[in-house]
């Protein structure tokens, strides 16, 4: 039977159900509705390497028009402002209607904004897309003095890129340690060495009073009236999951909008996907959001097998990873659920780990070490959770003993 | 084919089953592999970002990169997984007298 499918978001997950629809599904239309009017592209490098240079604009698309004329798949960029899930149709603010007979919803996430005067919005920058990261790139290059506010992953990134490019980097952080959402404090605290050695500040549990504008320069007063001289200003405070288009609908909304494990929304034939997706997952049996890479792209695949008809589960184990100076940090699974917590390595240049146990089975592990010294070992353990596997404490805090003996065939 | 482009990497019982080592020659990085059926060897370095292949993870027929878990086929050198989408080179390998040895052209 052939379909209308309109895929409304064109980022990682759009891209990835797609090509997944089309694989088996050969005669259905599929139609990417993006608003940036760029083929969907890899988000990481622009906090590391295209500000660093090592990377161009061009080298970032996941694939070329030629795949998508290829696989017949279409691309349009154009805004969404009203839909009606009713009669399935969505309205463009060019007038244009879009009827589709399933839809996919993976309008990602967007950046939180610091509460500010008017007069100061243009002043400060963010960085989630190609766009952000050129303004960036273009206006340090005659800065020297640049603060971050928000010490997460994209905040650390840009310090660490900035860093290199020799800029005086100041990282400015609300909570009393480094990306306190996801990463245990030990882990975070290795990190944050390595910035300060590199000779960034990084300033902790202070809060930002008032920010004022001193000719090309600014000034920021935190809350123990202390005063920072910077001339830019760079935010990274978080995001939130992309839904106003949906908050006056049925569509059920929660921290994102809400899908069970087959990416299936509370309105049938409407699906969800990627950061903008608050989804069940059935190892562990919550609801989750989450915004990375692996998770955009398996989320994005998942919804495209259940809208062409292969009804699947999606019970990827969480993984990100960040990469800042030297360093490439991981995370796999979930950290804030255990009993035990079984620390591998003391030295970063080896690589350090800390897995978080329940009833003797892992739940989560996050490391972090010179590039390449994690890896292999997150990545059996995501393998390890995934298979609920008693594990051998022994082996996972003895880093002589190799973590690859757990896995059983 | 020249003999003198066969480099000796190794004895056979330097690598365990399902494990790779790393081998340099000139200013090339080579990962050599012993899996079940044989040994084989690629280039040792990611396609994706440059980091070295030697503490990525061997699972049967694939090697997956330690930084971003891109995943080649070790036999084919095909880019099997994001966000690795170039192919990984791969070099003949012989075995004689219990010695290794790889072909670079």
């Amino acid at each position: 039977m052939k379909n209308n499918i309109i895929i409304l978001g064109g980022g990682q997950a759009g891209i990835y159900a797609a090509r997944e629809i089309r694989q088996n599904d050969s005669k259905s239309n599929i139609k990417i509705l993006g608003e940036e009017n760029l083929l969907p592209y890899e988000r990481p490098p622009l906090s590391k390497d295209f500000l660093l240079d090592k990377k161009k604009a061009e080298d970032l698309y996941f694939h070329s028009s030629d795949v998508l004329k290829n696989e017949n798949i279409e691309f349009e960029n154009i805004s969404i402002n009203k839909v009606d899930f009713e009669n399935k149709k969505l309205f463009a603010n060019n007038d244009n209607v879009y009827s589709y007979d399933s839809l996919l919803i993976s309008t990602g996430s967007e950046n939180k904004k610091l509460t500010l005067d008017n007069n100061l919005k243009n002043d400060i920058y963010y960085l989630r897309n190609l766009e952000e990261a050129k303004k960036i790139k273009e206006i340090v290059s005659n800065k020297n003095k640049i603060t971050i506010i928000g010490g997460g992953f994209i905040g650390l990134e840009i310090a660490s890129s900035l860093s290199q490019l020799q800029k005086k980097v100041i990282v400015i952080e609300i909570g009393n340690q480094l990306m306190g959402r996801v990463i245990p404090k030990q882990i975070a605290d290795l990190v944050q060495n390595t910035h300060i050695e590199h000779g960034n500040e990084i300033i902790l549990n202070k809060q930002i009073e008032k920010i004022t504008k001193k000719n090309d320069d600014y000034e920021i007063l935190l809350n123990d009236n202390s005063l920072i001289e910077t001339d830019f200003i760079i935010a990274g405070i978080g995001s939130t999951p992309t839904v106003k288009l949906f908050e006056n609908t049925n569509l059920k909304l929660d921290n994102g909008i809400v899908t069970n494990q087959f990416c299936e929304t509370s309105i049938k034939d409407v699906y969800a996907a990627g950061d903008v997706s608050n989804f069940y997952h059935p190892f562990y049996e919550r609801n989750m959001r989450l915004e990375s890479y692996q998770h955009a792209q398996n989320h994005g695949i998942c919804a495209g097998k259940n809208i062409a008809g292969v009804k699947t589960e999606y019970t990827s184990i969480p993984w990100m990873w960040s990469d800042q100076f030297n360093l490439n940090l991981q995370l796999t699974g979930i950290c804030d659920e255990y009993d035990e917590i079984i620390e591998r390595g003391n030295d970063i240049n080896n690589g350090v780990i800390y897995f978080f146990l329940k009833n003797n089975k892992i739940r989560g592990a996050c490391g972090v070490g010179v590039i390449g010294k994690v890896g292999r070992d997150i990545r059996i353990t995501s393998k390890l959770t995934e298979k609920d596997t008693i594990v051998d404490k022994q082996i996972l805090s003895d880093q002589n003993l190799k973590l690859n003996k757990l896995i059983q065939k | 084919m020249s003999e003198e482009n066969w480099i000796e990497v190794g004895s056979t019982d330097s690598i365990e089953e399902e494990d790779l080592i790393r081998f340099d020659h000139q200013d090339k990085t080579f990962c050599v592999y012993k899996l079940t059926d044989g040994f084989y060897a690629t280039d040792g370095i990611c396609t994706h970002e440059a980091v070295h292949l030697e503490d990525g993870l061997v699972m049967d027929d694939e090697i997956e990169c330690p930084m971003h878990q891109g995943i080649f086929n070790i036999k084919s050198g095909e880019a099997l997984s994001p966000p690795a989408c170039e192919d990984l080179k791969t070099y003949p390998v012989k075995v004689d007298n219990d010695k290794i040895f790889i072909k670079i052209d």
